[in-house]
C-alpha cells in the first residue's frame, strides 16, 4: 500500500513535470513556418547542394519533409561537428530557431538518422 | 542449404506450438507424461533451431548471396569475422538469435528444475507460447531464408558495425533481454499453478543474476563501441535505442533487490510478480521500438512490418499477466507487514520506487512523442535535460541508498544504532565534500553531490568488509561464506566506480575546437597539442586519411595521436577514426577527433579532455567480478534450501 501510493504520487509529478517542462516540438520544413522564433527540432531530408563551411561561415543546405508530397524547402545555416553519414539525400535532425526565412541551428546539434544500419540494400540505393 | 533452414525453422515452430498446447493440457489435466513430452519438444526445439542457426552462419561465412539476407548484409570484400556477425546485424538474423537464445535458455532451466514437478508444468507452455510467437515471425513473416537470383555483390556492412564491440554487443544484450523471459515464464508458471511461495524465485535467482549481468555488460559495450567509434565524444545519449536496454535493466535491478525483502520476510509477493512483469515487457517493449521504428531515432532502424506484431504481442503479455496476477491476488496478499520504515525491508522499498520511478520517467521521455503526437497532433520530444533532470533526482538518492541499505537492521532500526554505524561514512564523505569543494570542483552540484555520495558508499563497503574480516580472520573465507552478500557489496563497488566515472566525464570535461594548419597547436585542459603532418593509406576495404597530432604537457611529450576519417568504397559511406589517449595518471582521456580535413590541409580539431572516464570502463570488470561471485553456486545455501523445500510438500 505504502509502495502504491508512493509510486501514483510519483507518477503525478512525473506527468505534472513533463507537461510543464513541454519538450521541444519535432517539425518539418512544411510547418516549421508556423514556429517563427521558437526553439524547435527540424526533421527532414537534405536534398540539393551542401555549401559553405561548418568550421568556418556555416554550411548552407536546403531540407524538405521526409514523407510526403510537400515542396516546402526551408533553409538550414550550421555550424558545428558533421556526422559522418551527412550528405544530400539522408534524413537528418537538427535543433534551432527560424529566424527571417533561415532555419539557424544550434552549433554541433546535427543528428543524421542512419538508416542504413539495419537495411543497407534499400537506403544506399 | 536454404531449404533446410526453413525446414528446421517450420519443425522449431511445430514443437514449441506443441509445448504450448500439451504443455497446458498436461498441467490442467495433471497428465505426468505428456507434461514431459512437451518438456522434451522445448529441448528438441533448441536442437533444430540451432540448426537453422548453423545454416545461416554457413552462408554467411560462404557470403551466399544467394540467400536475400546475407546479399543485403555482406559484400565479398568484408573481413570474415564481420561477416559472421551480420547474424545480428540485421532483423530477420535478430530474430533468429532471439529464438535460438530462448529455447537454448528454455531448456536449460527445465531440465535443471524439473524435480520441481508442479513449478514446472505451468513454466514449459509460458516459454512454448513466447516461443512460438517468435518462431511465427521467423517462419512467416520474416525469413531469414529467403533466395534469390544471387547479384555480384552483396551491399556491405555499414561501417560503424564494423568494430570489435560489435562482434560481442548485441549477443549479450540478447542474451540479457532473453534472459528476463525464464524468471517472467516461472513467476507466471507459479501463479498458474497457484503456488505463491518463493520457491520460483529460489528457481530463477540465478537466471536474473545472469540475465541482468548480460544486459548490464551489453550496454556497457555498447557505450564503448559509441565512444571509440562513432566518434562525438559521449558513450551515452539517451536515445531512444540505448533506453530501450536501460529501462529493462533497471526494472531487474528493482527485482533483484526486492526478491530478497519475499525470501527473507514473505513480503512484496505482489509487487515482484509486477516487477517481474514489467521488466519481460520492457524487454519486449525494446524490440518493439528498435523494430517498428515509430520513433526518431539516431539508430533509426528501417520502418519494418514487424512493429504491429511485436505491439500485438506486447498487448497480449500484459493482459496475460495483469489478468493472471488479479486472479491470484488473494494468495499473494503476504502475512507480514512492514514494521518500521527505518528498516533493511524499507531502504529496499525506497530503493525499488527510486528505480522503477527512474524507469517509468525514462519510459515517459520515450513514448512522450507518440503521445503528444495522438493528443494534439504535434510531435514534441524530450531531450537531455529531461532526463538528466530525472537521473539526478532519482539516481542521486539511489547511490546514497546503496550507502545506507545495507547496513541497517532488518524489521526495525534503532537511531542510536543508526548513528554509530554510519560515524564514520558519514566523516569521510563530509571530509571528501569540503577537499573538493576547496579544489573548485563546485562548479557542478550534481558532480560534487556524486563524488561525496560515492565516498559515503564507498566506505560503507570498505567498513562492512573490514568488520566482516575482523569477525571470520580470512577475507576470502568471509566471501565464500555469504558470497551473495559480499558479491552484491562488490557490485555496489563497481556502481560507485561507475557514478565517479559519469560525474568526472561529464560534469567536469573540457571540449575545444579549432581550424588548423600544420605547424599549428592549441591548447585542452593543460594538454598542448600540435598538428604536424597528414597522411594517407589503403586499408582492406577502407581508404584512411588521418592526422599526425603530437600532445604534450607542461613542455614535455605524452605521446602522439592519430585522428583520421576512412572512406568505405563499397558503401559509399565515409567513418570518424577518432584517436584516444588514456592518461594513466588522471584516469582520464584526452579524446580528438578529425572533424574536417580540407584539400588544402587544414585541419579541424575538436579535442575532449574528459576526466575519469576509464573508470566507467573498470566498473564493467569490476560489476562482473561482483555478479559472479554472487552467482557462484554456494553448497550451505543450497544445503539450507533443500531442508527448507523438503518439509513442503511437492
Amino acid at each position: 500500500m505504502i509502495a502504491l501510493s508512493v509510486a501514483a504520487v510519483l507518477a503525478v509529478f512525473i506527468v505534472y513535470t513533463s507537461i510543464a517542462g513541454a519538450g521541444t516540438p519535432e517539425i518539418g520544413p512544411s510547418t516549421v513556418g508556423q514556429h517563427v522564433g521558437e526553439d524547435v527540432l527540424l526533421v527532414g531530408t537534405v536534398v540539393g547542394h551542401v555549401g559553405g563551411n561548418a568550421h568556418a561561415g556555416g554550411m548552407r543546405f536546403l531540407l524538405k519533409d521526409d514523407h510526403g508530397a510537400a515542396v516546402a524547402r526551408t533553409r538550414v545555416l550550421y555550424s558545428g561537428s558533421v556526422p559522418d553519414l551527412f550528405r544530400t539525400g539522408r534524413q537528418i535532425v537538427v535543433e534551432g530557431t527560424l529566424r527571417n526565412g533561415t532555419f539557424v541551428a544550434k552549433p554541433g546539434s546535427l543528428v543524421t538518422k542512419c538508416p542504413s544500419k539495419y537495411t543497407p540494400a534499400k537506403s544506399n540505393a | 542449404m536454404a531449404l533446410l533452414g526453413r525446414a528446421a525453422l517450420l519443425l522449431s515452430f511445430g514443437l514449441v506450438v506443441y509445448a504450448l498446447v500439451g504443455g497446458s493440457l498436461a498441467a490442467w489435466k495433471r497428465r505426468r507424461r505428456l507434461a514431459l513430452s512437451a518438456q522434451n519438444a522445448l529441448v528438441a526445439s533448441f536442437v533444430t533451431t540451432l540448426v537453422a542457426a548453423i545454416v545461416l552462419f554457413i552462408a554467411l561465412g560462404r557470403r551466399d548471396l544467394s540467400f536475400v539476407y546475407v546479399a543485403q548484409h555482406t559484400s565479398h570484400s568484408l573481413p570474415l569475422g564481420y561477416a559472421l556477425s551480420a547474424f545480428w546485424g540485421g532483423q530477420e538474423g535478430s530474430l533468429l538469435l532471439w529464438l535460438l537464445v530462448l529455447t537454448g535458455y528454455a531448456s536449460l532451466a527445465v531440465l535443471l528444475n524439473r524435480r520441481s514437478r508442479e513449478l514446472i508444468a505451468w513454466t514449459v507452455p509460458v516459454l512454448g507460447g513466447i516461443a512460438v510467437f517468435f518462431a511465427m515471425m521467423l517462419c512467416f513473416v520474416s525469413s531469414p531464408f529467403a533466395t534469390a537470383a544471387a547479384p555480384a555483390d552483396g551491399a556491405g556492412m555499414d561501417p560503424s558495425l564494423q568494430n570489435p564491440y560489435m562482434l560481442a554487443h548485441p549477443p549479450m544484450l540478447y542474451l540479457g533481454y532473453v534472459g528476463l523471459t525464464i524468471p517472467f515464464a516461472f513467476a507466471m508458471g507459479a501463479l498458474l499453478a497457484r503456488r505463491t511461495d518463493e520457491r520460483w524465485i529460489v528457481a530463477t535467482r540465478r537466471w536474473t543474476l545472469a540475465a541482468w549481468t548480460f544486459l548490464g555488460v551489453g550496454q556497457l559495450l555498447g557505450a564503448h563501441w559509441a565512444y571509440v567509434e562513432i566518434g562525438w565524444g559521449g558513450y551515452y545519449a539517451w536515445d531512444p535505442v540505448e533506453n530501450a536496454a536501460l529501462m529493462p535493466w533497471l526494472a531487474a535491478t528493482a527485482f533483484l533487490h526486492s526478491v530478497m525483502i519475499q525470501e527473507k520476510r514473505g513480503m512484496l509477493k505482489i509487487w515482484n510478480v509486477t516487477l517481474v512483469s514489467l521488466a519481460f515487457c520492457l524487454s519486449i517493449f525494446g524490440t518493439f521500438l528498435t523494430r517498428s521504428g515509430v520513433i526518431n531515432s539516431i539508430h533509426s532502424f528501417s520502418q519494418s512490418s514487424l512493429g504491429g506484431w511485436f505491439l500485438g504481442f506486447l498487448a497480449l503479455v500484459i493482459v496475460f499477466s495483469v489478468a493472471l496476477i488479479y486472479l491470484r491476488l488473494p494468495l499473494l496478499r503476504s502475512k507480514t507487514k512492514l514494521e518500521s520504515l527505518v528498516s533493511r525491508e524499507a531502504t529496499f522499498l525506497y530503493n525499488n520506487l527510486l528505480l522503477v520511478a527512474l524507469a517509468l520517467t525514462i519510459l515517459w521521455g520515450v513514448v512522450y512523442p507518440l503521445l503528444t503526437q495522438a493528443v494534439n497532433g504535434e510531435t514534441r520530444s524530450v531531450s537531455k535535460p529531461y532526463y538528466d533532470f530525472f537521473l539526478h533526482s532519482f539516481g542521486l538518492p539511489l547511490l546514497l541508498l546503496m550507502g545506507i541499505g545495507p547496513l541497517v537492521a532488518w524489521r526495525r532500526a534503532s537511531l542510536r544504532a543508526l548513528g554509530k554505524t554510519f560515524a564514520v561514512p558519514a566523516a569521510v564523505s563530509l571530509v571528501t565534500g569540503i577537499v573538493l569543494l576547496a579544489l573548485g570542483f563546485g562548479s557542478s552540484t550534481p558532480g560534487l553531490l556524486a563524488y561525496t555520495f560515492s565516498a559515503f558508499v564507498a566506505a560503507s563497503i570498505a567498513l562492512e568488509f573490514i568488520r566482516g574480516r575482523r569477525a571470520t580472520g580470512s577475507l576470502s573465507r568471509l566471501v565464500a561464506r555469504n558470497r551473495r552478500r559480499y558479491g552484491g557489496y562488490i557490485v555496489h563497488a563497481a556502481i560507485v566506480l561507475l557514478a565517479i566515472g559519469i560525474a568526472g566525464s561529464s560534469a567536469y570535461q573540457t571540449i575545444r575546437e579549432q581550424s588548423l594548419k600544420p605547424g599549428q597547436s592549441m591548447r585542452a585542459a593543460g594538454y598542448t597539442l600540435t598538428y604536424v603532418s597528414l597522411g594517407t593509406r589503403q586499408l582492406q576495404n577502407a581508404q584512411q586519411t588521418s592526422a599526425v597530432i603530437d600532445v604534450s604537457r607542461g613542455g614535455s611529450h605524452v605521446t602522439t595521436l592519430h585522428p583520421g576519417k576512412s572512406w568505405f568504397p563499397v558503401e559509399q559511406s565515409s567513418s570518424n577514426d577518432v584517436s584516444i589517449y588514456h592518461d594513466p595518471r588522471s584516469l582520464g582521456d584526452v579524446y580528438t577527433i578529425a572533424d574536417g580535413i580540407s584539400k588544402n590541409g587544414t585541419l579541424d580539431l575538436k579535442v575532449l579532455v574528459k576526466p575519469l572516464v576509464n573508470l566507467v570502463w573498470a566498473a564493467g570488470f569490476v560489476f562482473v567480478f561482483g555478479s559472479l561471485v554472487a552467482m557462484w553456486p554456494d553448497a550451505v545455501e543450497q544445503r539450507k534450501l533443500a531442508d527448507r523445500y523438503a518439509a513442503v510438500p511437492v
